[in-house]
């Protein structure tokens, strides 16, 4: 058999690997911004773009997209030319494919903090930075096929597997989620509408962990722990399986993200058993990454990556373990917009996720640089440091969530919710999210260390930008083979098959919300919002009030008491995008607007609060919005906003646009006027006034007629 | 399975891994890693079924036996009904009005203050979005009757909510012996100008 030359240029996946480090640190530091806010709610000195509220989004896209994005594309660029056995197929496409990600993680950094965003948790970006990322996905999606065409080994690894499932999902998953009518350059509105908004998101929201978080991190796993322990995969059977079952499986559990919440009781009930099902595929990709280290554990002793890899996989393994659990309705009713999602999620990206990505920068950049790791100490007390710094992350954050969620549902032996001031409840777990930031701010040393040790690693060698290796050509087997021994020969099979199997899952469950009248039953009550409060609500996006504020009220005694009527499914019908939010650090809102509720305050209390809430709770710990009250309504894009509505089939009657910023004067005056009366110099063109239209509108429509 | 590594019986066709006696499967490797050929873990596989069955009997609970605790309005009304048979009368008509000034009422009614009324009327009674509760100026009456409607049924159109399901009449009247003996005649902050009649 002769052998053939060629090639491997690492130029890429070093980029991408010092682009992880960097992004890595930016996107740690705004999470431990936010993590301070939420103590001293000042801290961002009114300077908007600062606010929690806004900066929580980028935290949570730089972490994702950023972070372990450039990691898992330093590993792609990597492992695929050398486990097909030929350099990537195009350096141009590469390039592209690496300067075009960095240009969407700055177009995201400089338009979130500002305000430009579509609200979907992990789907914030514009739509012109949506479609740059499709675009850029399709670059990378032609270069790793092309490259696949071009291999010289016939199968293909089970790491290939799963950058392909990854390929095509994500593609699938983001395209459906940010179909949207665009108003202007920065502003869109969702094609879906409440509900059906929700369960869309959330099939998106769930398996961007799935096959963003997940799957390529696994293909990792399956290059980096067998290469850097130097031992063979414990079975290539429970690959198969678990491969197959972890794709098919996830895609249908995004409803558990919505449970008790106004989704058909039907489907979420596919959101509960499709999770549960799931921990056997996850278990299956932990113990084959753990048990394939057997023979190697005197290594791990010593070994900082292999230390690495075996808590980022023990840590997959417990928060996929976790997810199953906290998607079983009892749990979950619990669980839910407490502190226990977020300690959840962290499980998975300080420890599976950047443990991943730190193990995997420790071993390639010796080998990229030609020389050995600086300092293995300190990279050892890296690891420790930050297994340390995600359990005081953690920990806390669990006991917060549970001291809170049952604080919520606690009731006197009178009948009366024992904490009926939601304020109390969060000045209780506050402690916690001290001891939160702290554990963040170790993660955060600790990953500093990393830098040093990385720059000091790569500063001791010299870059090695091409390295040779030589393969036979491949040759078509002679000998008969099994059915998936035939589809690893045959990677643009093997991409439809995968295509198929996770498009059944979300097909089930999305088409019949748009087929089937009655899963959203009509209710006549439920009005378009008025202009202004449209305006208003717009205004609520930009500010990311969501992220702190839930409108989902579930059909709990302990909710129903607090915030009225349990939210119905057709009430949800005009809200483009809908708003239920997925956590409560503020009280739900949905009812905001209704004057026999608990929860309801006049427009003068919103007005004082929204300028600064500690002057009406002393103990609040919501930042203030002063701009508010200074910036003026933008009547401008009005007309276009109407029409887009109209034509996502919101029922203003036709020409209403020439008429809606009649209506909105005369709707803000009214509630200028209420505040002058009261004693506040207020001019009816101020934001604040939309803002308060929109939370005096919330949830009142069903109780019209009371 | 029908994989082609299932031919490794024979002998010769497979390696043995030194460290852990299992076999390799012949002809997989890539880029220097190897595969074995172990079974599935059987405590895997049964956790597999497990789950599968739970799914399946969860399933069969929901779409042939309908049963209440899958089905979330019915489960409420149950909760509902169950916490309204558990509870006492909230609102009982022989609760005598009157104003009480032992301290313990009085701290009980300092406590609500604090985490409720002190949202809208501040926490010395100085008023901000409610009326300054310090002053002899009352809008709605100044008994403790008058004190005790307002706060059990509200006054909607001004932003005061009705508290008769928040509060019990015990906590109710707390408060409002706070109110008249504690903070009337105090000099709040800031406080609001005077609303309403003197008395």
């Amino acid at each position: 058999m002769e052998l053939q030359k060629f090639t491997y240029d690492n130029k890429l996946s070093n980029m991408f690997l010092w682009a992880t480090v960097i992004w890595g640190i930016v996107g740690m530091l705004v999470g431990l911004t936010a993590a301070f806010e939420l103590i001293f709610p000042h801290m961002s000195g009114n300077i908007p773009w600062l606010v929690y509220s806004r900066l929580r989004p980028l935290h949570t896209n730089a972490a994702i997209f950023a972070f372990v994005g450039n990691g898992i594309f330093t590993a792609v660029y990597y492992s695929t030319p050398r486990l097909l056995k030929t350099p990537m197929y195009s350096k141009l496409l590469g390039n592209i494919h690496f300067w075009g990600w960095q240009l969407i993680i700055v177009s995201a950094a400089l338009t979130l903090p500002f305000g430009f965003t579509q609200s979907k948790e992990y789907a914030e970006l514009i739509w012109p930075i949506d479609v740059m990322v499709v675009l850029i996905w399709v670059v990378f999606g032609l270069n790793l096929i092309m490259t696949l065409v071009n291999r010289r080994v016939k199968h293909i690894y089970v790491t290939i597997w799963f950058y392909i499932a990854t390929w095509v999902t994500i593609a699938v998953l983001y395209i459906t989620n940010n179909l949207a009518l665009p108003t202007s350059f920065t502003h869109s509105y969702p094609i879906y509408a409440g509900i059906q908004d929700a369960l869309v998101q959330w099939w998106y929201g769930h398996n961007a962990v799935a096959f963003f978080l997940t799957t390529p991190v696994l293909g990792m796993m399956y290059y980096f722990i067998p290469k850097a322990a130097n031992r063979p995969i414990y079975s290539y059977k429970l690959s198969i399986i678990h491969f197959w079952a972890l794709i098919f499986l996830y895609i249908w559990a995004g409803p558990h993200h919505l449970l008790y919440s106004a989704l058909p009781d039907w489907a979420q009930a596919l959101g509960v058993v499709f999770s549960v099902m799931l921990i056997a595929p996850s278990w299956g990709g932990m113990i084959n990454g753990l048990l394939t280290l057997r023979g190697a554990w005197d290594k791990v002793r010593e070994d900082p990556v292999l230390k690495m890899f075996v808590v980022a996989v023990t840590a997959y393994g417990m928060a996929t373990f976790e997810g199953p659990m906290l998607s079983l309705k009892t749990v979950n009713a619990l669980s839910h917009f407490s502190d226990w999602t977020i300690a959840h999620v962290h499980i998975g990206t300080l420890g599976w996720n950047s443990m991943m990505n730190f193990g995997v920068i420790y071993w390639l950049v010796p080998r990229l640089f030609k020389t050995k790791l600086w300092s293995t100490k300190l990279a050892n007390v890296h690891f420790w440091i930050a297994t340390l710094g995600m359990l005081f992350f953690s920990i806390p954050l669990y006991f917060a969530g549970f001291t809170q969620a049952l604080m919520w549902k606690q009731f006197t032996a009178e009948g009366f919710l024992a904490y009926p001031n939601f304020l109390e409840t969060v000045t209780q777990i506050l402690p916690m999210y001290y001891l939160r930031a702290f554990g963040g701010s170790l993660y955060i040393i600790g990953a500093l260390m990393f830098v040093y040790n990385v720059v000091k690693t790569a500063k001791s060698g010299s870059f090695v930008r091409f390295e040779t290796d030589e393969a036979p050509a491949k040759e078509t087997p002679k000998a008969k083979e099994g059915w998936h021994r035939r589809l690893e020969g045959r990677p643009l099979q093997f991409t439809v098959a995968a295509l198929v199997v996770i498009l059944i899952g979300g097909l089930i469950e999305i088409v019949p919300m748009y087929l089937v009248k009655t899963n959203i039953p009509t209710i006549t009550a439920v009005m378009p919002y008025t202009p202004l409060e449209l305006e208003g609500r717009d205004i609520y996006i930009r500010e990311g009030c969501y992220l702190c504020h839930s409108q989902m009220i579930r059909p709990f005694r302990s909710e129903t008491e607090r915030y009225g009527e349990y939210t119905k499914a057709g009430e949800t019908v005009y809200d483009h995008p809908f708003l239920f939010g997925s956590k409560r650090t503020g009280p739900d809102l949905a009812r905001e607007g209704v004057k026999t509720l608990p929860n309801y305050k006049p427009d003068l209390w919103h007005y004082n609060h929204m300028l600064n809430p500690q002057k009406v709770s002393p103990e609040s710990i919501m930042p203030s919005y002063p701009w508010l009250a200074e910036n003026e309504i933008d009547y401008s894009h009005v007309p276009g906003r109407i029409n887009a509505m109209i034509k996502l089939g919101v029922p203003y009657v036709e020409g209403y646009a020439d008429q809606a910023v009649a209506d909105m004067n005369a709707q803000a005056g009214q509630i200028a006027a209420g505040l002058q009366a009261n004693g506040v110099q207020v001019d009816k063109n101020k934001e604040i006034i939309a803002l308060i239209a929109y939370l005096q509108r919330l949830g009142t429509d069903v109780y019209k007629n009371k | 399975m029908a994989t082609d590594h299932t031919k490794n019986n024979h002998n010769e066709d497979y390696e043995i891994d030194t460290l852990t006696n299992d076999r390799l499967i012949k002809d997989h490797e890539y880029d220097g890693i190897r595969e074995l050929d172990n079974d599935l873990p059987p405590w895997w596989k049964w956790l597999f079924y497990l789950c599968i069955a739970f799914a399946i009997v969860y399933m069969i609970r929901l779409w042939v036996f309908h049963s209440d605790d899958l089905i979330q309005n019915r489960e409420y009304e149950l909760a509902m009904a169950s916490a309204a048979a558990a509870q006492p009368e909230k609102n009982n008509a022989a609760f005598e009005v009157r104003i009480l000034t032992d301290p313990a009422s009085l701290a009980a009614g300092k406590e609500t203050w604090t985490k409720i009324c002190s949202v809208c009327h501040l926490m010395d009674g100085g008023g901000l979005v409610g009326p300054n509760m310090t002053d002899n100026y009352w809008i709605h009456g100044n008994t403790v009757q008058d004190l005790y409607n307002t706060v059990t049924n509200g006054v909607i159109e001004k932003g005061m909510i009705p508290y008769k399901d928040q509060l019990s009449e015990q906590a109710r009247l707390d408060v409002i012996s706070y109110i008249l003996v504690d903070l009337q005649g105090t000099t709040p902050a800031i406080p609001k100008a005077p609303q309403g009649t003197e008395y």
